[in-house]
Order: structure tokens, then sequence, then C-alpha cells
């Protein structure tokens, strides 16, 4: 770490407001030029990901026309049948086949490894998102309660994360998984439709199971933080005159306290969107992930009786898209940490 | 000191409980009927019915519960659903092909990550401290699973390097084991090199250190003798965490490398919908974990006597 820059807090020739905060911390965080380049990366993911939300799973689905000869002798070999026809199939395949659909080849079934990796963004953002999202509402609620409120709620909520830190992770997350799946909630997700909406199609079982699992897993780290921080915010003047003039605990928590310790929120949040994706790729591999929808996950898993039979190359196109986005979403998680938190900085 | 761990293993007690509980719960609500496991698809009732009493199977869940603690606290879990072995001798079996696995790779692997966070704590802010940094990010962002299949298809399948799959009890393992414990390194060493580097960094900003720079220390001289003796408190303390995680393994190492360890008894378990074995490795990792945490307690108390356990 150099010298402490002290332009923002003293005014100098031709400034006389100091920065806020956040605009400190996004100057801060512009220095690093890495950390914009792997910012600007993520932000081609969401892109892609959102185009992969409009057009739907199309595509990654059908058989390109162009299966590989050395697979289809193999195939037809063991006398294997695709649709009650023999392996080499004839059709012509959807309208893009051997054009931009069979870019970077096809797997053992014939579909596009391009479509299936990139439309795969969708599992991992939704996954990725909405499973850090609930995680960081679990800990931030609970870590801010324990905090503010002391006494016995706070003997709950440590008890409570000390518990869940003791099981063993993956097989935490394997019961809840099982739990969601294999329970009577299954079958009635399937069929639950309100207003004649069929939420099983929107995000499947599959999909939801993850979100679930990452959100009721994960947040015990953040619990940890925001409650050792706000125990330290709470006895700060400024909570006490807020305390003075009558105002409600939940209104302390959130309008005073949060954004006190909220990048300890945003820095989890970057942390958990990793461990989901990373976690759907196992999970899926235990059968207990996605099933439906392409996934990355889905693609590596599948890769071990694809490597057999010399199908190598959807293992490197999933992986490395996977890749992509990890590194690009820890790098900046970090970026993020240093510009949020400087103290932190080592 | 002894009222401490007395506290501590006090504590542990009411977390156990909960722990029991919540295991049973999710596991029997999830697992279904035990007979359509054991006894195939189209069984008569009365063997259905003989099972259900024999296996305590319409109990109360209160009955239930009770002998499930009594299991964990005999450390008995009954027979295995899926090949009628004790529970115990299954874990027997595999507990030396797993240490075999994660001990050698945990060692080396700590070894090599203080050595690279020292390394680059000396040369901190540098173009080689950057660079380690985004490798060692770059490390962490690929999936284990990825890991895991490359390198077997590369190194041991292509390349013949490494056998693929196998292993044999006694010195003969290592061959079986090198190429796991070079991913398990792999693996760990991004998270591990920027723990022991901000530690090491920690220390190096400390009083002791300027002094005895100004005292015409070499550089060398202070890192590894006076820094690194500082930072053994928090290494040993992030060891003894990890202990438990070593017994209970990797699975995915073990299955890919076909090593009949702990983590090849898990995944099977898992597959055949193995309720005991689950179950019984869940309480095991439960009370290592608990065990360990307080044991990390002690030591870093043991270690430092600045620290007073209270």
């Amino acid at each position: 770490m150099t010298a402490v820059d002290v332009s923002a807090v003293v005014p100098g020739p031709g400034r006389t407001v100091a920065r806020t905060p956040r605009q400190e911390a996004w100057r801060r965080f512009k220095k690093d030029r890495l950390g914009l380049f792997f910012l600007a990366v993520v932000g081609v993911y969401v892109v892609i990901a959102l185009w992969a939300a409009c057009v739907g799973w199309g595509g990654s689905y059908e058989i390109a026309g162009q299966v590989r000869p050395a697979y289809e002798a193999s195939m037809q070999q063991l006398g294997f049948e695709l649709d009650g026809k023999p392996y080499p199939q004839t059709q012509t395949g959807p309208s893009t086949a051997g054009g931009s659909y069979t870019w970077l080849g096809t797997d053992k079934l014939g579909r596009s490894i391009l479509y299936r990796g990139l439309q795969s963004t969708k599992v991992a953002f939704t996954v990725g998102t909405f499973g850090a999202l609930l995680s960081v509402v679990i800990g931030m609620t609970l870590g801010l309660l324990a905090g503010l409120l002391g006494g016995w709620v706070d003997r709950v909520v440590v008890f409570l994360y000390s518990s869940l830190a003791s099981i063993p992770y993956l097989l935490l997350m394997l019961a809840i998984a099982f739990v969601i799946r294999k329970g009577p909630f299954a079958t009635r997700y399937d069929e639950w439709a309100p207003w004649g909406w069929d939420v099983s199609e929107a995000i499947s079982l599959g999909l939801l199971n993850l979100v679930v699992v990452i959100g009721l897993t994960s947040w015990v780290t953040l619990c940890r933080l925001v409650r050792a921080e706000v125990f330290k915010v709470r006895e700060l003047d400024y909570v006490n005159a807020a305390r003075s003039l009558g105002f409600g605990t939940w209104r302390i928590a959130f309008r005073h306290v949060l954004p006190n310790v909220f990048h300890l929120v945003i820095i989890n949040f970057s942390l958990t969107f990793v461990i989901a994706i990373k976690s759907e790729v196992i999970l899926t591999f235990l059968g207990v992930g996605v099933d439906k929808e392409p996934s990355w996950g889905q693609t590596i898993a599948g890769a071990n009786n694809e490597l057999m039979v010399g199908f190598w190359w959807p293992l490197i196109v999933a992986g490395s898209l996977l890749f992509g986005l990890t590194l690009a979403v820890n790098y900046v998680g970090d970026a993020l940490r240093d510009a949020l938190d400087p103290k932190l900085k080592t | 000191m002894i009222q401490f761990v007395l506290r501590r293993i006090l504590y542990a007690i009411p977390v156990l409980l909960v722990v029991a509980l919540v295991t049973l719960f999710l596991f029997d609500i999830a697992a279904g009927d035990p007979a359509a496991i054991k006894l195939g698809k189209n069984p008569s009732p009365e063997a259905v019915a003989a099972l259900h009493e024999k296996m305590g199977f319409n109990d109360p869940f209160l009955v239930k519960y009770g002998k499930f603690l009594w299991s964990t606290l005999t450390v008995d879990f009954g027979d295995s659903w899926s090949d009628d072995t004790p529970v115990r001798t299954v874990f027997k079996r595999g507990i030396i092909p797993t240490l075999s696995l994660t001990l050698p790779a945990f060692l080396l692997g700590t070894f090599v990550a203080v050595i690279l966070a020292l390394l680059v704590a000396f040369y901190r802010g540098s173009l080689l401290d950057k660079a380690m940094t985004v490798v060692a990010i770059a490390a962490i962002s690929i999936s284990s699973l990825v890991y895991i299949l490359v390198f077997q298809a590369v190194l041991a399948d292509a390349w013949k390097l490494f056998p693929v799959w196998g292993y044999e009890y006694g010195i003969g393992a290592i061959n079986f084991i090198a190429l796991p414990v070079l991913i398990w390194i792999l693996l760990s060493i991004g998270t591990d090199m920027r723990y022991y580097r901000t530690v090491a960094l920690e220390e190096i900003s400390r009083d002791y250190v300027r002094t005895a720079r100004s005292k015409g220390v070499s550089e060398h001289r202070v890192l590894f003798s006076h820094v690194l003796r500082n930072c053994l408190i928090p290494i040993v303390t992030r060891m003894a965490i990890i202990v438990p995680f070593l017994i209970t393994g990797s699975f995915l190492l073990e299955i890919f490398f076909g090593i009949p360890g702990l983590g090849t008894v898990l995944y099977t378990a898992i597959n055949n919908s193995d309720l005991p074995i689950i179950k019984a490795f869940t309480m095991l990792g439960t009370v290592l974990y608990v065990t360990f945490d307080i044991v990390a307690d002690i030591s870093y108390a043991a270690l430092d006597p600045r620290v007073r356990l209270s």
C-alpha cells in the first residue's frame, strides 16, 4: 500500500466538495486496469445470458446434420439407434447446420457445442445470481438482527450457524437436494400453476433446487462478518443518536447500520456467485443438479464418457466458458474488496 | 485452560444434538421406504412388514432419534443397506486409502503454499506478486472436475506418465496417488497461498520486524527466522481446521482414480441411497469438525502466550 490518499477528505484547489464513499470506491476501482477488463468480461457474459434467455433452449437440443463420421461408424457398429433410426442420421438438421451451428463441433449426440456452451450461461447466471441473492439476504438479515438485538436472538443465530457450519458442506447440500427433488414437494411443484402459469416450465425443479441449496448452505460466512461488524458499528454515536430520536430497530438496522456494512454484502455476493456456479458442476455430476436445461455442469459431467471415445472439445469449450466467468467474477470481487474496504488491502 | 476446554465441549453437545436431529429429519424424508431399496421391485407385503419391524421404520420419530443418538455415541451405525457389511467395517476399510492420498497431498500442498506465500510477501507489490495473485485466482477459477478430467486424459491416458485407475496397499500406493496428489495441490494452492500471504504481510508490518531490520538483520533472515516463526500460529490453526476434511477425503479424486477410500464409500452410498452410511458419514464429519475446532483453539493458545482462553 502506498501513501494515504488525502485528496478525498482534504479539499484541494479546485475541489471544495469531498467525494462520497461510493465515488471514492469507484475511483479506487478504476485504477485497477485488469479489474476494469474483467468487469467488461462479466458484462459480455451478462449479454450472452440475456440472449440465451430470449431465444429459449432452441438449437441446443437439436441434432446437427453433421455427426462426426468416426463416431457414426462406431455407433453403427454397436448397433445404437437414435429416434428409432440407425445412427448416421441422414436428416440435414436445423437450418443453421454446417454454418455457425457446427463452428465448435458437435457433441456425442450431434448437438452444437457452441450453442449449448453459450446457452449454459443462462443456467450459470440463474444459479449464481439467485443462489447468491438468497444466501446474502439470509446472512445479512440474521447478522444484522443478531448484532443489533444481542441477547437471546444473538445466541440463537450463533447457535444456528455454528451447527450448520459443522455439518459437512457437501452432505448438507445433498441432503437438502434430496428433500427438494424426491420429497413430496417435487410432485406438487410440477403441478403448481397459479393463474394458468406453469412455474416448473419457467424455472425447472433442478434449477430451483440448486438455488435453494446454495442459498441455505452458504450464508454463514456473511452472517458472521455482518454480526461482528454490527457489534462495532452499533456503539458509534450516530446509531445512539438515531436510537435516542426514537427510531425503531428495523429502521436503524436497514437505514443506518446496513449502509455501513454493505461492502461486506457486495463482496460476499461475488464470492457466493462463484461458489454457486462451481457447485452446479459438482451437484449435476452427482445427479442432483440441472437435468433439463443445457448447463456447463451437464457438459462437463457428461465429458467423462465422451473422453473415452475421443470427444475432448465439449469439455474444453464448457470448461473454458466456465473458467472465463469464474475468473472474471473472482477478480472483480477481489478488486471490489480492495476498493470498498481499503483497510483490508494488504 | 481445562475450564475452557470443558466449556467448549459442553457447548459442542447441543450442536451435535441439533445436527443429529437435522440429519435424521432430512434423510428420513428424502429416503422414502428402505424396503424399496433393500427388497427390490416387487416385495411381498410380509417381507416389507418384517423389514420395517426389524429396522424400526414405523417407530415414532423420537424413538428413532434416541436410537440414532445412541448409535452415534457408540459409533455403531448398524449395517450398510446395499451389502449388509457393518458400517464400521466399511469405514475401517476406507480410512487407509483416503489418508494415503490426503495426508501427503495436504502436507506437501501446505509446504509449497507457505514457501510461495513468503516469496510473494517478500517481493510484495512487485510484478511477481501481482502475477502470482492473478495466477492464484485463475487456478481457483477452474472447476475441480475439469482439472481431474483433463489431467487424467492428458497425463495418464495419453502420455502414460501415471496409471489411470487403481490402487495398491503398501508402498506401491505412491504410483497411484501421485497424480491425485498433484491435482489436490493445484486445487488448494491458490486459496492457501493467498491466505498465507495475507498472514505473512500482517506479520511483516509489525514493529519487531522493523526493529530487526534496523539492527541490520538481513531481509532473508527477517523473513525466515522472525516472520515465519510468528506465522506458524495461524498456519497451525488453519491446518487443524482442515484435518476433518482429510479424513472424509475427496470423493471426486477417489472415484475418478479408483482409490477405495472413504470418498468412494460416500459416493457409492449416495448412488445406492445407502442411508446408514450417509448418516454415519454426516455425524462422523460433524464430530470431527467440532473436535478439531476445539483443537485449533487450544493449539492457538498453546503456541501463542499472548492469547488467553476465556
